[in-house]
C-alpha cells in the first residue's frame, strides 16, 4: 500500500501507566494461605501488589494509562491510527479488549485489535506499531498493554505459587515516526516455542474440550481456570533466553551490552532480572525493576517500568535503552531504542 | 517494490457435516424454517480434542506446498482466532510447535470476523518493513464447543461452524498482491454480538457456576440491530479500498463477504449493484467459521479454478467488535 521510507523509525512520543490503588502487601497475602512474606520476598523479590476492588476490567485500567499517554504525545484520541492491546486478562471473552478501550476513549472508526502474547505481549504490540509507523501506514499508534489479573487468581493455599507473583496494572505508549536520525526504535526481534506452552497456561476455556467450559472447570478441585506454572522450569528458560535475545537485538544493531545504558526487563520475578544482569555483566544501576511494588504485571510490566524509569530521571536523550520479554507461550522478545 | 502477495492459500474444515434437519431437532426448531432463516446449508464440526492450532495446521500443508515452500522458509507466525486451543498461551505459538519450525515469532491476533483481513493486513506491515520475508497467516475456529445447544441457543449456534485456513505471505512478482487494505473498529455497541464470559472485569472472579446457569459463556448476537449495519460497513469498506486501489468494482473479478448472516452479505452486494454471480457470502456453504470462513472462500475458489493468477479479488469483512475491513488483492 503506502511507500516505504527505508531510513524512517518509530519513536515513543509519550507514555503514562495507571495502577489501581488497593494495595495488597506479603502479609495480606498470608492471612489468605499458608505462605510468609519471608518466602514470598525471597523467591521473587516482591513485597506488594496493586489489585482492583470491584468491577473493573484491563480496559479500565488501559485506558487512564492510555490518556496520560495521548496527553504526553500531544495526541487527541481521535488522531489515533491504530489501537493496539496487548493483554492475557481480556475483560470479555469476546470482541478485543481494544473494543472497549475505543469505546472509553469516545472514538469511533480506528482499527483495534488485541495482541495476546502474555508477558511478550507488550514487545510483540511494539513490533507490530513499529512496522506500520516506519511503513508510514499509520502516523499515530496507541498500545496498552494492561492485566486485571486478580479476577483470575487463586488466592488460596492451592493456588499460592502462582498467585503471590502477579499483580493488577496498566501502561501506555503512542508511537509516531522519529524525526532524528539514528533514533528511535532500532529494531524489534520477536520468538515463540509453543512446546513449552503448558509449562505456564491457564487452561479454560479449552476449544480441546466440548463443552469448553462447564462447573467442574469453574468450581472443581483442579481449578482449571487458573493459571498453572512450572516455575523451575520457567526460570531456567527466562534466564537463558532473556541474554539469548538482547544480545541478538545488539548483534542486529553493531552495538554491544556496554552500550546499553538501561535495560528494562519484563518484571516476572526480581531473581531472573538479577541473574539476567549478572550474566550479561551488566552493572546493577543499568538495570531497571520495580517489581518489588507491583508484582508481574504481565503485558502492563515494561510499559509501567519504562514511565517510572522516565519519571526518575534514569534515561536521557540519546540513550540506548533495551526492553526485553519473556513467558508465557513460551514467547520472548526485546527491543532497542535510542531515546 | 513489490506489493505482498498471498503465494499460497490452503483450508481444512473437519469432515463431520451437521445438517439444519439434525441442530434443528437440538435446538427445538423446524430443519426448513432454520435454513430459510439463516441461509447456511450445512456446518461442519471438529471430533472433540482438536483445536484452531489443529486445524491451521492441516491448512498449512497445502498453502505451503502452493508456495513452494518448506515451513522451515518461514520468518514469522500470525494466528487469528476467537476460540483458542487454551486461554492462553495462543494458537499461534502451539502452530509453531507442530509445524516443527524453529522458535520464530507467533504472533496471536484478537478482530473476530474481520480476523483475516486484520492480519492480512498486519503481515503486509512486516513484510513492506523488510522485517519479515515469508509469513503464514492462520485463522482458525473450533466454534462447537462453545455453543449452546439447548433451545435457548436457537437463535446463534445454526451460524457457526468449524474450520481453518492459512495464508502464506510474501513479496509477490510486479502488479500481483494487496493492491489496497482498509480496516475500521466501532464499539458503540460491542453488544450486538459478543460473548461475555469468562469476563476478567468481573470482580472478585471472572466466572462462577450463576454466570454459566445463565449461560453467558455463550455468543450472543443482536441480528435485527447488525443486519442493518452491516450492509452500510459493507458498502463503506469496498468503496474505500476501490478508492484507495484506484480500481473500478467492475475490474474486481470476485467479491468474497464475510458476515455470519449470509443473506444480509449478499443484500449488500445487490445493493451495490453485484451480480449475485460475482460475489460469494462466505457463511453460506458451511456456516460462518468466523475470520476463518473469508480466507477459507478463497482458498475454495482458487481450488475450483473460480479465481486465477491475475484476477482482482476483493475479501471483505463485518463482524464483532463491530470490526470491518477489506483487501484488494491482484491474485
Amino acid at each position: 500500500m503506502q511507500s516505504t521510507d527505508a531510513s524512517r523509525k518509530a519513536r515513543i512520543l509519550g507514555i503514562g501507566h495507571y495502577v489501581p490503588p488497593t494495595v495488597f502487601t506479603n502479609a495480606d497475602l498470608t492471612r489468605v494461605m499458608d505462605t510468609t512474606e519471608e518466602w514470598i520476598e525471597q523467591r521473587t523479590g516482591i513485597l506488594e501488589r496493586h489489585f482492583v476492588d470491584r468491577d473493573l476490567g484491563s480496559s479500565d485500567l488501559g485506558v487512564l494509562a492510555a490518556r496520560d499517554a495521548l496527553t504526553a504525545a500531544e495526541t487527541a484520541p481521535e488522531d489515533v491510527d491504530l489501537i493496539l492491546f496487548a493483554t492475557l486478562s481480556p475483560d470479555v471473552d469476546a470482541p478485543a479488549t481494544a473494543c472497549m478501550l475505543q469505546r472509553a476513549l469516545g472514538v469511533r472508526d480506528v482499527p483495534a485489535l488485541d495482541v495476546r502474547n502474555q508477558c511478550s505481549g507488550f514487545l510483540y504490540g511494539l513490533s507490530v506499531a513499529d512496522q506500520f509507523v516506519r511503513t508510514g501506514a499509520a502516523r499515530r499508534v496507541l498500545l496498552v498493554g494492561a492485566e486485571v489479573h486478580s479476577s483470575g487468581l487463586d488466592l488460596t493455599t492451592r493456588g499460592r505459587d502462582v498467585g503471590v507473583i502477579f499483580g493488577d496494572g496498566a501502561g501506555a505508549v503512542v508511537l509516531g515516526p522519529e524525526d532524528r536520525p539514528d533514533h528511535g526504535i532500532l529494531s524489534t526481534h520477536l520468538h515463540a516455542e509453543g512446546r513449552y506452552a503448558r509449562k505456564l497456561q491457564v487452561e479454560v476455556p479449552t476449544s480441546l474440550r466440548a463443552p469448553r467450559i462447564d462447573e467442574e472447570m469453574v468450581a472443581g478441585e483442579e481449578g482449571r481456570l487458573f493459571p498453572k506454572m512450572d516455575g523451575r522450569y520457567v526460570f531456567r528458560h527466562a534466564v537463558t533466553r532473556f541474554p539469548e535475545v538482547i544480545r541478538e537485538a545488539l548483534d542486529a544493531n553493531g552495538l554491544e551490552v556496554a552500550n546499553i545504558d538501561l535495560l528494562i526487563p519484563h518484571q516476572a520475578n526480581l531473581r531472573i532480572s538479577q541473574m539476567v544482569a549478572a550474566t550479561l555483566e551488566l552493572p546493577e544501576e543499568k538495570v531497571f525493576n520495580n517489581i518489588s511494588r507491583y508484582g508481574n504485571t504481565t503485558a502492563g510490566s515494561i510499559p509501567i517500568a519504562l514511565h517510572e524509569a522516565l519519571l526518575a530521571g534514569r534515561i536521557a536523550a540519546g540513550d540506548l535503552v533495551c526492553l526485553a520479554a519473556f513467558g508465557s507461550g513460551f514467547t520472548w522478545a526485546s527491543a532497542l531504542i535510542r531515546w | 517494490m513489490g506489493a505482498t502477495a498471498i503465494l499460497g492459500v490452503g483450508h481444512w474444515i473437519p469432515p463431520r457435516i451437521v445438517t439444519n434437519a439434525e441442530l434443528a431437532k437440538q435446538l427445538d426448531e423446524d430443519g426448513a424454517v432454520l435454513a430459510a432463516r439463516t441461509g447456511i446449508a450445512q456446518r461442519h464440526y471438529i471430533e472433540p480434542g482438536l483445536g484452531p492450532s489443529d486445524l491451521a495446521l492441516e491448512a498449512s500443508a497445502p498453502a505451503l506446498r502452493q508456495a513452494g515452500l518448506e515451513a522451515n522458509d518461514l520468518d514469522f507466525l500470525l494466528f487469528a482466532t476467537m476460540t483458542p486451543d487454551l486461554a492462553f498461551p495462543g494458537a499461534g505459538c502451539l502452530l509453531q510447535e507442530k509445524l516443527g519450525v524453529s522458535p520464530i515469532g507467533a504472533l496471536d491476533i484478537r478482530a473476530q470476523c474481520a480476523g483475516f483481513v486484520f492480519s492480512l493486513l498486519v503481515a503486509d506491515r512486516f513484510v513492506q518493513a523488510g522485517t519479515y520475508a515469508r509469513v503464514l497467516v492462520a485463522v482458525a475456529e473450533v466454534q462447537s464447543t462453545a455453543l449452546d445447544f439447548s433451545p435457548r441457543g436457537a437463535g446463534v449456534t445454526p451460524y457457526f461452524g468449524d474450520g481453518g485456513a492459512v495464508a502464506i505471505v510474501g513479496k509477490g512478482t510486479e502488479g500481483r498482491g494487496v493492491l489496497a487494505g482498509v480496516m475500521g473498529t466501532d464499539a458503540t455497541d460491542y453488544e450486538q454480538f459478543w460473548c461475555e464470559y469468562p469476563a476478567g472485569r468481573q470482580h472478585p472472579v471472572r466466572m462462577t457456576i450463576e454466570n454459566l446457569r445463565l449461560g453467558l459463556h455463550y455468543p450472543q448476537l443482536d441480528l435485527d440491530a447488525l443486519n442493518p449495519i452491516a450492509i452500510k460497513l459493507f458498502r463503506k469498506v469496498v468503496r474505500e479500498v476501490a478508492e484507495q486501489g484506484g480500481c473500478h468494482a467492475d475490474q474486481v473479478a470476485h467479491f468474497f463477504f464475510n458476515y455470519v448472516h449470509p443473506p444480509t452479505a449478499l443484500e449488500a452486494a445487490d445493493s451495490m449493484g453485484i451480480a449475485s454471480s460475482r460475489v460469494t457470502a462466505t457463511s453460506s456453504a458451511a456456516g460462518h467459521m468466523g475470520g476463518a470462513s473469508l480466507p477459507i472462500a478463497l482458498s475454495q475458489a482458487v481450488e475450483a479454478g473460480r479465481v486465477g493468477s491475475g484476477d482482482v479479488v476483493c475479501l471483505a469483512a463485518v463482524g464483532a467488535g463491530i470490526n470491518w475491513g477489506a483487501v484488494l488483492l491482484r491474485l
